[in-house]
This record gives structure tokens, C-alpha cells and sequence, in this order.
């Protein structure tokens, strides 16, 4: 957890206003197109959670933290290849940009790291520790400690983002099933 | 409103339709039905626009109900979903400046000697990290141990960390200020959730002088084989401050004399290095070394400590196994402990120990998770000491090994309360029950 300063404390502080910082390594396009390379386009789509998929997920313990969520669809042709969601989360102190690449079975094809700004952990971008995501389903844990192992020193990150890829998993899967993605 | 008040209201507005309709003969054509029939009609917009309203009540309620309660490791400030690819990434929420805080609380039973038994504050952190720009940013950490500073109590008031980091390419960054060294596996993540135990492990408190920070430069690079590089020129240590009469130097010898950049003498620069090696999900390997001389042109004799460590530490599945061991020595103590001899503690020649420790993370439900442990220690704080003649020079002091079983509980991945049992082989007097709270975000 961290707390964001802001208004009044912001001001007594004379922070820099708000802004998008990143040490980016990829970008959304570029994570899209690396785990769709066959794709010849890419389209938007916002998919809305009604209550009921809502009420799943949390059966399922899966906060969904959104009611929409953006998704990229990637196609060729008339053919869908599969699905990218970029998302971020709170590593240690600081967000990390994530995506996600699911095939049209629902199974997690790739995870790649957009940003990460922490002091310590930047071990979660290596491909050794983003390979244990490979072939997850909803049905899997994706959990650290359980099939995803955790990277010493940067437990809080492994796990936020661990975390945040079976939110991801869970809401495509739940998008497909109404045909949000059709 | 109250969506079971809004339904109530579109079935009153459906029966009032529904008679008005009812009442209405078919062949009317006088002003009076014409009117009517324009109530009827406004009666069903409006009755429309009710039953739209119910709707986006209901999904509202229905979606602040489920994401109220956050699963367990929900990073509690997540930003909210970026744009698709197609869009690109877009700004971030990001707030420039985030405070940072950790603290512990422990209360400490000897088995045997229960009037020693004491409940502390034993350190209270508050930091911010503050972002410039995209790659520059200034971390400080400012730590209150024991609760209460002032001349008559035992409290300190410390800045632990306070540096300034410069993103140099992806790979590379440079920091300059007060830092933690890179040191086994406890000196630059000590917040309490991040270790088992109540206490610290002795290893890296009495060996290993954490929390250990130095002033200087350091470069830290990262590789995508997993190896990470860190190395630097720092402050180091002040023999100077060396109490022969005191046994502060018995329980950690670097810890008695380190300068923690308060007005450091700064003659003497040191050196140090570290390589971490994360390649195989899981698994860590790493050492470091540290070099630096101590006297700071003080005295005609000069004094060189180097501390070195080894570590280890592996996750499979819910274990979690580690180990290290560390060894530091001080150069041309003779020369210092001559004219200290007949002191209650000299400088040692040189001092180590290792610790193994495996935890198992044996239940969990929802944010709550329970991980039971037990850890081995060995080590000894003064292994020899120079030679200062026949009956003049002191005995190596014997190595202690201490045994902690306990538990962690941890509720989220910010709080944790602990237990733990420690039985001493050589110093049975302090065997203890601990108890701990500690938090951190």
C-alpha cells in the first residue's frame, strides 16, 4: 500500500503536478505487436462488466477493480489471433505497465513489462520470470508461491503484478463468454 | 435514491398509466382525451426514463459491492486500467511524491530472567520518494528508534536513507547521497514484512552492522541474464570510535564504529560491490565485498575493514529457504589494542558467522496467510584477535548459535504479526519468547 499525496499536502510539499513518468521499455503497440506478430490490425474495444460477470469474479476471489476494461483485439483478416490487455499496478512504491496476451482459448500466450520505476526489482522484466505465465488459464491459481515463483527482492511487485494477470485472465475470459469480444 | 424507492415509483407511474389507458373510450375525440392521451404519453417517457435509471443504479450497487473488498495482494492503489493498445499507454495516474513508511513493535520475554522483559517501539520510518522528472528521483527514509529522543531517553533519530537516483539508460542507474549497501539479504529490505522473525537476524545485526547505510556514489546495473551489478565509492568506518570500555563492539564491531554520514570523518574512502544473480525464477544467488580504510589519517597507524557475504535464497512453491554467511576483518589491530590492554573489549582481528533459515507458507485465506520458520544461526564476534603477546592477547570469544522458531501472520502483504521462541547454546540467559507487530507500505 502507499499513500498519494495530494491536494493541500501536495501543495505544502510543492510537488510537481501530476504527470506520466515512465522508464519505458516497450510501448503498447510494440508489446501488442511482438505477441501478435502475425496480426494486420488492432482494434479497440471497451468491454463492460455487467453486476452478474462482477459477482462471479468475486466468487471466484478475482476483484475485478473495473467495471470497463479496454481491450485490444488482434486480427488478420477476418480472423480474431486473440486478445491484449495493458494494465498497471502498484509495485513496491511505484505503478508498473504491464500487458497481457491471451489467445482466443483464453490461455495466457505472453506478459510483457511496459515500465518499471522502482530502486530494486527490475528482475520481473526478465523473460525467465514472465515465461511462468505462459499457458495460465482462469482456471489456473496464478498465484506466487503457488505456479509462479517469486523473485527475491521483489516480492511486492512479483505478487501486484502476479495478481493483476489473473484479474486480466479472468475478465477476457468473462468478456468472451457474453461476446463482448465477438 | 434508494433503487427499491425507484422501482416503487415506476410501478405506481405503470399503474396510473395503465388505468388512465383503461378508462380512455376508444371513439374519444373531444380536447379532454386528446389531453389525456398526451399525459399518457409524457407518463411513459417519464416512466422510460425511470426504468433506464434503475438500471444504472442497480449496476452501480452492484459493482461498488464486489470491488469494496480486496482480495489479498491487491495492490491497494492500482491505477485504473490503461488504454488498449491501439490507444497507446496515455498519461498515469503516477502521483509525483509518495510517502513511504514501515514500523516495528516488540516485546521481548527472557525465559529466565522475566523482570528484563521489555515492549519497544523499536523503529519508526517515515519516507518520500519524490520524482523530477522521468528518470530522477530523491528516496529518503527518516527513522525514530525507541519511541522517544531526548537527552534522558535511550530513543535515536536517524536519516536511513536520503539519495538522489539518476535512470542512466534502461539498464543503468546512478545514485549519490546516504544509501543502504548492498549486503546479504536483510540491509536493503528490512521492513519487517520482509523478513520472519520478530527480531532481526543476528548474522546480519552483529556481523552485517544493519541497518547499514554509507554516503557516496553507486551504479547498479541490470542484465538480461538476471545479474545484477552494483559498485561504488562510499564513507566507511572510524576505528576512532572504537569504546574498549564499553561492550558495544562485543555485540556488533562494525556496528560500534560506523559513522552513518553524522559529520563522518571522510578521509578514508571505501569501496564496495555486489552481484545478484536472479536467472532461474525462484533462486538467488549473490555476493558482496567491502573495502575501505578506518582510521581517517587520525592516527600514524593505519587500519583497512573488509567485510564480505555470501547468500543464497530459494523460493519453490510455499518455501522459502536462505542462507548467509558473512565475514568481516580489521586490519593491524595490534597496533590499536596495545594501549588498550586490560580493556573490557579489544578490537578483534576478525569476526563472522552464517545463518540458514526455511519457512513454509502453510495457510492462507483470503489476505490472511500464516508462515511458520525456523532459522540456525551461527556466529561470533570476535573469531580471533592479533597477536599481542604471550597472556597478553585476549581469547577468541566463543561462537554463539542461536535457534528461532516462530511464525509469521500476515495480513495483506503490508502487516504482519509475529511470534517466535530463540534458544541461545552459549548464553542461555538469553533465551526468549518475541513478540512483534510490524507494518510497511
Amino acid at each position: 500500500m502507499r499513500i498519494e499525496l495530494a491536494g493541500a499536502v501536495m501543495a505544502a510539499c510543492a510537488v510537481a503536478p501530476t504527470s506520466a513518468f515512465a522508464v519505458e521499455y516497450l510501448s503498447a503497440e510494440q508489446a501488442a505487436r511482438l505477441m501478435f506478430p502475425d496480426a494486420d490490425r488492432f482494434e479497440a474495444r471497451e468491454v463492460v462488466l455487467d453486476a452478474a460477470q462482477l459477482q462471479a469474479l468475486a466468487t471466484r476471489g478475482v476483484s475485478a477493480r473495473s467495471v470497463r476494461w479496454p481491450v485490444t483485439i488482434a486480427r488478420r483478416g477476418g480472423a480474431t489471433l486473440g486478445y491484449i490487455v495493458t494494465d498497471s499496478v502498484v509495485g513496491k512504491f511505484e505503478l508498473i505497465g504491464y500487458a497481457v496476451g491471451i489467445n482466443l482459448d483464453g490461455v495466457v500466450m505472453q506478459v510483457e513489462i511496459l515500465s518499471y520505476r522502482e530502486s530494486h526489482g527490475g528482475e520481473i522484466r526478465l523473460l525467465a520470470w514472465r515465461r511462468q505465465f505462459a499457458g495460465k488459464t482462469a482456471e489456473s491459481p496464478i498465484r506466487v508461491g503457488e505456479d509462479i515463483a517469486n523473485i527475491s527482492g521483489a516480492t511486492l511487485s512479483c505478487t501486484h503484478v502476479t495478481d493483476g494477470v489473473r484479474r486480466i485472465v479472468a475478465v477476457v475470459q468473462a468478456a468472451a463468454r457474453n461476446g463482448s469480444l465477438a | 435514491m434508494n433503487p427499491k424507492r425507484w422501482q416503487g415509483a415506476a410501478a405506481s407511474a405503470a399503474m396510473v398509466a395503465g388505468l388512465v389507458f383503461a378508462s380512455a373510450p376508444a371513439s374519444a375525440q373531444n380536447d379532454g382525451q386528446i389531453e389525456l392521451a398526451a399525459r399518457v404519453d409524457k407518463l411513459a417517457v417519464e416512466l422510460a426514463m425511470v426504468k433506464a435509471e434503475l438500471v444504472k443504479l442497480q449496476q452501480q450497487q452492484a459493482a461498488n459491492a464486489i470491488t469494496a473488498p480486496a482480495p489479498a495482494g491487491t495492490p491497494p492503489a492500482s491505477g485504473p486500467p490503461a488504454a488498449t493498445a491501439a490507444q497507446g499507454t496515455g498519461p498515469s495516474a503516477e502521483p509525483a511524491t509518495v510517502l513511504t513508511s514501515y514500523g516495528e513493535i516488540n516485546y521481548n520475554r527472557p525465559t529466565r530472567d522475566s523482570k528484563n522483559a521489555v515492549a519497544d517501539v523499536r523503529r519508526f520510518v517515515l519516507g518520500y520518494q519524490h520524482r523530477f522528472d522521468d528518470k530522477t528521483k530523491v528516496v529518503t527514509e527518516l527513522e525514530v528508534e525507541h519511541a522517544v529522543s531526548s537527552s534522558r531517553d535511550p530513543g535515536e533519530v536517524e536519516v536511513e536513507q536520503a539519495y538522489l537516483e539518476r535512470q542512466l539508460s534502461p539498464g543503468i542507474a546512478v545514485r549519490a547521497g546516504l544509501f543502504l549497501m548492498p549486503v546479504g539479504l536483510l540491509n536493503e529490505n528490512h521492513e519487517p514484512t520482509a523478513f520472519y522473525g520478530v527480531e532481526r537476524n543476528f548474522v546480519e545485526t552483529a556481523i552485517i552492522p544493519s541497518t547499514w547505510r554509507e554516503g557516496g556514489v553507486q551504479f547498479v546495473a541490470g542484465f538480461d541474464n538476471g545479474l545484477t551489478a552494483q559498485a561504488g565509492i562510499t564513507t566507511g568506518f572510524d576505528l576512532g570510535k572504537w569504546d574498549a570500555t564499553s561492550t558495544e563492539g562485543a555485540e556488533s564491531p562494525l556496528g560500534s564504529i560506523h559513522q552513518e554520514l553524522a559529520l563522518a570523518k571522510a578521509r578514508d574512502l571505501s569501496v564496495f560491490g555486489a552481484l545478484n544473480w536472479r536467472g532461474v525464477p525462484g533462486l538467488l544467488l549473490g555476493g558482496s565485498l567491502f573495502s575501505g580504510g578506518a582510521t581517517q589519517g587520525q592516527t600514524v597507524a593505519s587500519s583497512r575493514v573488509t567485510l564480505w557475504d555470501l547468500h543464497a535464497r530459494y523460493t519453490p512453491g510455499r518455501w522459502d529457504l536462505l542462507s548467509v554467511y558473512a565475514r568481516g576483518t580489521i586490519s593491524n589491530t595490534a597496533a590499536f589494542n596495545t594501549p588498550l590492554i586490560g580493556s573490557r573489549t579489544l578490537i578483534p582481528k576478525s569476526f563472522d558467522g552464517w545463518y540458514g533459515q526455511a519457512a513454509y507458507h502453510l495457510w492462507s485465506n483470503a489476505d490472511y496467510a500464516f508462515s511458520p520458520f525456523v532459522r540456525w544461526e551461527q556466529y561470533n564476534t570476535a573469531r580471533n584477535y592479533a597477536d599481542l603477546g604471550a597472556g597478553l592477547t585476549p581469547a577468541a570469544v566463543r561462537t554463539e548459535r542461536v535457534i528461532t522458531i516462530g511464525a509469521n501472520f500476515n495480513i495483506g502483504s503490508s502487516i504482519v504479526l509475529k511470534a517466535d521462541y530463540q534458544r541461545f547454546r552459549e548464553n542461555s540467559d538469553n533465551n526468549r519468547f518475541d513478540l512483534g507487530l510490524g507494518w510497511g507500505f
